[in-house]
Order: structure tokens, then C-alpha cells, then sequence
């Protein structure tokens, strides 16, 4: 049992048809022993961007609070939202700075950039970190947790591109659901959160509590 | 406060978890886990001689990041850029890599700009291995660095310890084995552009499909004086097939038990009121995005 | 080897806690308080390492404390939780962290809503119904998913928490004897488990209370005659 492995816990994003969503289970474990089922994983950082950090519940809670920090002084000095983009090398950097004393944490983002003048028609954008920052941005999906490797064989077979809004729910739903299913350490309950570019949509899901 | 502080003039490392985590891995076991570029990266001296064209330098690396066993990226991008006329292959912890070849390029930058000239190879070079050896190795970047200056093409090693090679045809990481078998068997100086060219990709290839932790697609650079030009994924001999059908699941699959709809496009409609503080009609209130954070109900707000 | 369980109910938050102190299978103590008062409305029951739990829970009380006085009035509990929990994700990355687990129950006065906090040694905060730490996370977490309800009365909550204190005392091998409070919108009030009826007890505990409180205040402000005879030693001091 690994320390990443602690509390258990599963992230997943996914890029549809302007449109991204981004889900985790709802589970926080002492390694085997469940203690609640209403532990969030996926948190806002502004209207149109998500980022989930499964891990070590206890840097969830700290890492959590050190970029509600960043992204409020960001957003002061900049005068403007921050990016999908800048928001992922933000975290990047914040977690290589502890580069010989990890937060033991795989982040997942997802987010659409506020249209500008220079950007007028942004694309949705996921993307994954490892414990030290090392950025992946995948066309397609982006997992994460102690579910990795179950959710890595579903979204393979499920996602396809263009998905609209509703039918990116079912995906991401399905997908992350039947992933933790076969993980001890995730569950206990689910939600999803469907990003387009006017509204965001948050379903929580029924599931398995075993 | 160390631990959560944030110091604005704190440059390096933070250590403030080192302790902590000791005292967790003595506890509870096991390490992080980092995505490593389980790699083939190579490079070599092409040109000059009686080879017709000019001389060269010609990097090539496979796409594939790993974390363990699973296949982390399926393209990545392992050729980094250090100055228009230098790139860097790098192999090991990917984000170490990543960060190393950035902070170089960055001072090589400042280099250039306070000297009024173009850096040398051997500068890039040095910069690096001085770097990495002051970490004794624990920055865990394997690269291969080559371009061309004003003293003609440069290519180099750099191990995470420190070390360096000077050679005119280089390979690393877990698949340079495989490529330097090709290299040995197949090198000689005074190719041309396009014999390089074919060779690095062969030898990339030589990585990708007998090395696990390789794989993917090719990527090429090739650096004269004129500059670089960039082959990005030059061969992609591992393209998935496309699915036959779809496996779309009809809407309304999935039970859910609650819903939240955030609506972002804000309508405003101007109402004359009578009297201040008297409720207005037709105005609604705008549900706040779940936003429950660790622990649900009752954490933070959104922000915005 | 400690066992503590907390329950939230309609209006309430119950914690209980065993009272033995001891090292390794030997107990030598059994009746030790290991539930601290932090604040009007705010109370925890710790365990862990032996030493690190009464200098942590000191050093909590005192913060709890100074910042009542500071302030004019007590941290909430969600607010008490996140400085708790960071003082223990801060004092996990330090050379010799603080080895404590608790339970953090506390009643918000302003929306009239009892809280449960599940906190432990590294910094993991869980916001809960119901909670166990130590041996009672093992045996008697089961019993609470089966019979606690939302919205539960006073009388059922200790119900429920008899039953997991049952249920500890029936499966682990070590005999406990639990105190146990309760915290409402009237402060803080001891549970005595071993009554027939513990919510009576302190039903009519508070009635007593509210009535000598209600015959003082009338006695206060009853006759003025007191008043020439209270001034009369000062005049004469003068």
C-alpha cells in the first residue's frame, strides 16, 4: 500500500464537441476502512475551469488551499481569469518546487479559456500531472487515482471524439463508474461535472456503496 | 511558516515536505510515483566531407512517456528546445527533463542577450552538467544535447550525475541499446542530410519496437547554421486502427440523484421598484456551482 | 488501544471517548478524561500517541481560547476544524510531528447545525454524521451505518451510541469504560451512560438550572432597600 494509495480515490476528465467534463468518486478511506462518502475530489477555480486532485487526503486539503491562494493573487494582479493553460503550468510549477518532497497527488484539469480577442473561439482542454508537476495534455481523456489502470481500459474503449454535452455525460459517467466498481479503494458515490462554454452541469450519480 | 508560506522570494527547492514524507515512507511505505520517459533518444554528426552538404547535427527521439507499467502519454514531446540552434533530448524523470531544459533555456537566454552573441554548445552543456551535478544526481535528467555555433556542430551527453561525453553519434536511455546497435552497425561519418535522417529514424525505431519502455512515433530535429527544422512525429508507425463502430451509450444510461444546472450567460433586465428594500419581482436567485470541496457540504465557495 | 465515537443528530452532537490510559496491552489508568472542551460549543475527544495527545490537545485549547478572547466570541466549528487540521498538516511536515487522532464535534449557534469533524494524524479531515477513531473504527462503525438515521432525537442518538459502545465491549477482548457529552444550543452537557434515562437527567440538570438562574435574577432585581445597605460600607470607608 503505497501513500498515494491511502485514502483511495479516482479522477477522470474528458474532452467532448465544445464541451468538457470532469468526474471523481466520492469516497475517502483509511487504507481499507471507509470514513466518508461525501469527500469531493473535483473543485472550481472559476466558471468554466475544474481541477481534481486524488491522492493523500490530507495534501488534498493543503494543495487545495495554496492554489485558492495563487489563483485569487493571480487573479488580482492580472485583472482577469486565469486559462486551462496557465492554471495547469501554475500547478505544475507549484507542485516541482517540492521536487524532493512531493504532495502525493495526480492532478487532473479541465476548462474551456474564456473567449478573448485574441482567442475568440477557445478549445476545451484536459490535462494531467504527476506528483512532481510533469505536465500530460491528452486529445481525448485524461484518469487519475487508485483507479488508473481500470479507468485507462474504459475510457480507451468508450471515448470517441465530438461527444455533445449529454452524450459526454453518459461517457465519462459510465466509464468512471465501471472503473471503480472494480477498485476497492474508490466509490462510494460519484460526481460529474459537464463544462460548456454557457452553463456548467453537475450530476451526482447513483452507484454501488459497497 | 516554512510549510505554507509562500515566499515570493523563495527561489529552488522547498524541502518542507522532505521530513514529512521520510517519516510517511518509514510509516506507511513506498514513494511517489513520477512519470519517467522510459526512453530511446540518439543524435549524430552528419555532412561535411565529400558528402555534399553542409555539416549537421540530427536529434531524434521516440513519443512514448511511461508511469510503471502504464503508458502515461502516448505522444510526448521529448525534443526540447534550449536556443534556436541547440536542442535537448532528454530521457529519466520527465518532469525533471522538462524543468531542467526550460531553466537552461531560459539562462542561455540571459547569456546571449548580455554577451551580444550566439551561445555555444559547449555552453549549454556546461550549464547543465553543472546544474545536475550539484544535485548529485537526484535531478534525474539523461540527455542528449547537440546543435550547431560558431565552432562548427556540437553533440554531447549529459548524465544526471554530471558526467558528459563528446561523440559524433550518441544514444540514451532504456532503449539505447537497440539504437546504438543500429548506430554501430550502420554509421559512418560524412553521411548526408537525408542518409542522417533515415538513420536516426532507424535507430529510433530500432528502440520503439524492442525497448517497453519506448514507443509511438518518431520525432526529428535537424540543426544546421541556418537553424533548426523540426520534424515532429517524421514517422508514426503506430497509428491506432479506427474504431468500426461507435459505443455510445443511449441518454439517460446513467441514474443520477441530483442536479445542478450553473447557467454563465447572465441576463439582466432593468425593473423600476417603488421604495428601497422592497423585494422585486421577477428576480431569481442564481444557484451556486456545487463547489462542496473535501468533505462536501460545507466547503469553500467558489471564488469567482 | 482507544476507541471514540461521535453522532450527529436533528439538533445535537454526541462524543464519547474511553478513559484508559496505558502503554501497550498493560492499562494504567481507567479513568482518564480524554474529551477536551475547546469553546461554548465546541468540544473533541483525541487519542494517539501517549503524551502528544495532552500536550496537543493543551496547546489546541489554549489557541481556542486565546482567540475567543481576542475575538469576543468562539471559532465556529467548521472554521475551528480547518485551523485543527492545519495545525496537524503542518505538524506532520516537521522533524517530530504530533502522533493525534480526534473527533471534533461542535454546534454552530448561528444556523443551529451540530457538526463532526474526523481528523487524524496527518491532516486528513473528513466532515461526517457519524465518526469512530481507534478500535471502535473496526467493530462499531457498522452498527452506526445500520441504526443512526438524519434527524434522529437526543434519545436515539444515545441509543445509537450505546449500541456501538455495546458492540465494542462485545468484540474486543480490552474492557472500556466510556464518558460521554453532549453539545447543543445550550453548551456543553456530560452524558451519564450508566442512567436510565441520560436525556432526562440532563433535561431536568438544565431546568434546575434555568430555574435557581430565574430566582437570582429576581433576587437581583427585587427589592431596592439592599441598595443603601450595600453602599453603606463604602460611604464608611470613605
Amino acid at each position: 500500500m503505497s501513500i498515494q494509495e491511502y485514502n483511495g480515490g479516482s479522477v477522470v476528465a474528458m474532452v467532448g464537441k465544445d464541451c468538457v467534463a470532469i468526474a471523481c468518486d466520492l469516497r475517502l478511506g483509511n487504507q481499507a476502512t471507509g470514513i466518508a462518502m461525501n469527500f469531493e475530489k473535483v473543485f472550481p477555480v472559476n466558471d468554466t475551469l475544474y481541477y481534481g486532485l486524488p491522492g493523500l487526503a490530507t495534501d488534498v486539503y493543503t494543495l487545495r488551499e495554496q492554489l485558492r491562494f495563487r489563483v485569487n493573487m493571480y487573479r488580482m494582479k492580472e485583472e482577469r481569469e486565469i486559462t486551462p493553460e496557465t492554471f495547469t503550468h501554475l500547478l505544475s510549477s507549484t507542485l516541482y518546487e517540492k521536487r524532493f518532497g512531493p504532495y502525493f497527488l495526480e492532478p487532473v484539469i479541465a476548462g474551456i479559456a474564456p473567449p478573448t480577442a485574441a482567442n475568440p473561439n477557445p478549445q476545451p482542454y484536459v490535462s494531467t500531472l504527476d506528483s512532481i508537476g510533469c505536465i500530460t495534455t491528452p486529445k481525448d481523456f485524461a484518469v487519475a487515482g487508485t483507479a488508473t489502470d481500470k479507468l485507462y481500459g474504459a475510457a480507451e474503449g468508450l471515448w470517441e471524439p465530438d461527444l455533445e454535452p449529454e452524450d459526454l455525460f453518459e461517457t465519462i459517467s459510465q466509464t468512471l463508474l465501471n472503473a471503480v466498481d472494480r477498485d476497492a479503494l474508490s466509490g462510494w458515490g460519484a460526481i460529474v461535472h459537464v463544462i460548456t462554454k454557457d452553463k456548467v452541469i453537475t450530476r451526482t450519480l447513483r452507484s454501488r456503496m459497497d | 511558516m516554512a510549510a505554507t508560506g509562500v515566499a515570493p522570494n523563495n527561489i529552488g527547492f522547498d524541502f518542507s515536505n522532505y521530513a514529512r514524507n521520510e517519516f510517511l515512507g518509514a510509516r506507511l511505505g513506498a514513494q511517489a510515483k513520477t512519470t519517467s520517459t522510459g526512453t530511446t533518444i540518439v543524435g549524430l554528426k552528419y555532412g561535411g566531407g565529400d558528402s555534399g552538404d553542409e555539416e549537421g547535427i540530427c536529434l531524434g527521439a521516440d513519443t512514448r512517456a511511461t508511469g510503471g507499467p502504464i503508458v502515461a502519454d502516448k505522444n510526448c514531446e521529448k525534443i526540447h528546445y534550449l536556443t534556436p540552434h541547440i536542442r535537448c533530448c532528454g530521457a529519466g524523470t520527465a518532469a525533471d527533463t522538462e524543468y531542467v531544459t526550460n531553466l537552461i533555456s531560459s539562462n542561455l537566454e540571459l547569456h546571449s542577450l548580455s554577451q551580444g552573441r550566439q551561445v555555444r554548445v559547449v555552453t549549454a552543456m556546461t550549464m547543465l552538467k553543472q546544474y545536475l551535478y550539484r544535485y548529485q544526481g537526484h535531478v534525474g535528467a539523461y540527455l542528449v544535447v547537440g546543435g550547431v555555433d560558431s565552432t562548427g556542430p556540437q553533440l554531447f551527453t549529459v548524465h544526471a550525475h554530471g558526467s558528459t561525453d563528446k561523440l559524433p553519434y550518441v544514444t540514451m536511455g532504456s532503449g539505447s541499446l537497440a539504437a546504438m546497435a543500429v548506430f554501430e552497425s550502420a554509421y559512418k561519418e560524412h553521411l548526408t542530410k537525408a542518409e542522417a535522417i533515415a538513420l536516426v529514424a532507424r535507430a529510433i525505431r530500432a528502440g520503439v519496437f524492442n525497448d517497453l519502455g519506448s514507443g509511438s512515433n518518431v520525432d526529428v530535429s535537424v540543426i544546421t547554421k541556418a537553424g533548426t527544422e523540426t520534424l515532429r512525429n517524421y514517422e508514426t508507425p503506430n497509428e491506432r486502427g479506427i474504431k468500426s463502430r461507435d459505443y455510445k451509450f443511449r441518454r439517460g444510461t446513467t441514474a443520477w440523484l441530483k442536479e445542478n444546472v450553473r447557467d454563465l450567460v447572465v441576463s439582466e433586465e432593468v425593473k423600476v421598484t417603488m421604495g428601497a428594500g422592497k423585494a422585486q419581482q421577477g428576480t431569481t436567485d442564481r444557484p451556486v456551482a456545487v463547489g462542496a470541496g473535501p468533505g462536501g457540504e460545507e466547503g469553500m465557495d467558489l471564488d469567482a | 488501544m482507544e476507541c471514540s465515537f461521535g453522532i450527529t443528530g436533528k439538533d445535537y452532537v454526541l462524543l464519547a471517548s474511553d478513559m484508559s490510559a496505558g502503554r501497550s496491552i498493560l492499562q494504567f489508568k481507567s479513568d482518564e478524561n480524554k474529551i477536551k472542551e475547546l469553546g461554548p460549543h465546541l468540544a473533541m475527544a483525541y487519542g494517539g500517541e501517549p503524551g502528544d495527545t495532552n500536550n496537543f490537545a493543551d496547546y489546541i485549547e489554549r489557541n481556542m481560547r486565546l482567540y475567543h478572547i481576542r475575538h469576543h466570541h468562539a471559532l465556529l466549528p467548521h472554521a475551528a476544524s480547518s485551523w485543527i487540521r492545519r495545525s496537524l498538516a503542518d505538524s506532520i511536515r516537521s522533524r517530530r510531528p504530533y502522533s493525534v487522532n480526534l473527533l471534533l464535534a461542535g454546534f454552530d449557534t448561528t444556523d443551529d447545525t451540530p457538526h463532526l469533524y474526523w481528523i487524524d494524524y496527518l491532516g486528513t479531515k473528513a466532515v461526517v454524521p457519524y465518526a469512530a477513531h481507534g478500535m471502535g473504527m473496526h467493530v462499531s462503525l457498522s452498527t452506526m451505518d445500520k441504526y443512526w438515521h438524519p434527524n434522529q432525537d437526543r434519545r436515539d442518538g444515545v441509543d445509537v451510541l450505546k449500541k456501538a459502545i455495546a458492540e465494542a465491549q462485545h468484540r474486543l477482548s480490552i474492557k472500556f469504560t466510556f464518558n460521554a457529552i453532549i453539545i447543543d444550543k445550550d453548551g456543553i452537557h456530560t452524558v451519564d451512560l450508566a442512567a436510565e434515562d441520560p436525556i432526562g437527567k440532563i433535561e431536568a440538570e438544565k431546568a434546575a438550572k434555568a430555574e435557581a438562574e430565574a430566582a437570582a435574577a429576581a433576587a437581583a432585581a427585587a427589592p431596592p432597600a439592599a441598595a443603601p445597605e450595600a453602599s453603606a460600607p463604602v460611604a464608611a470607608a470613605a
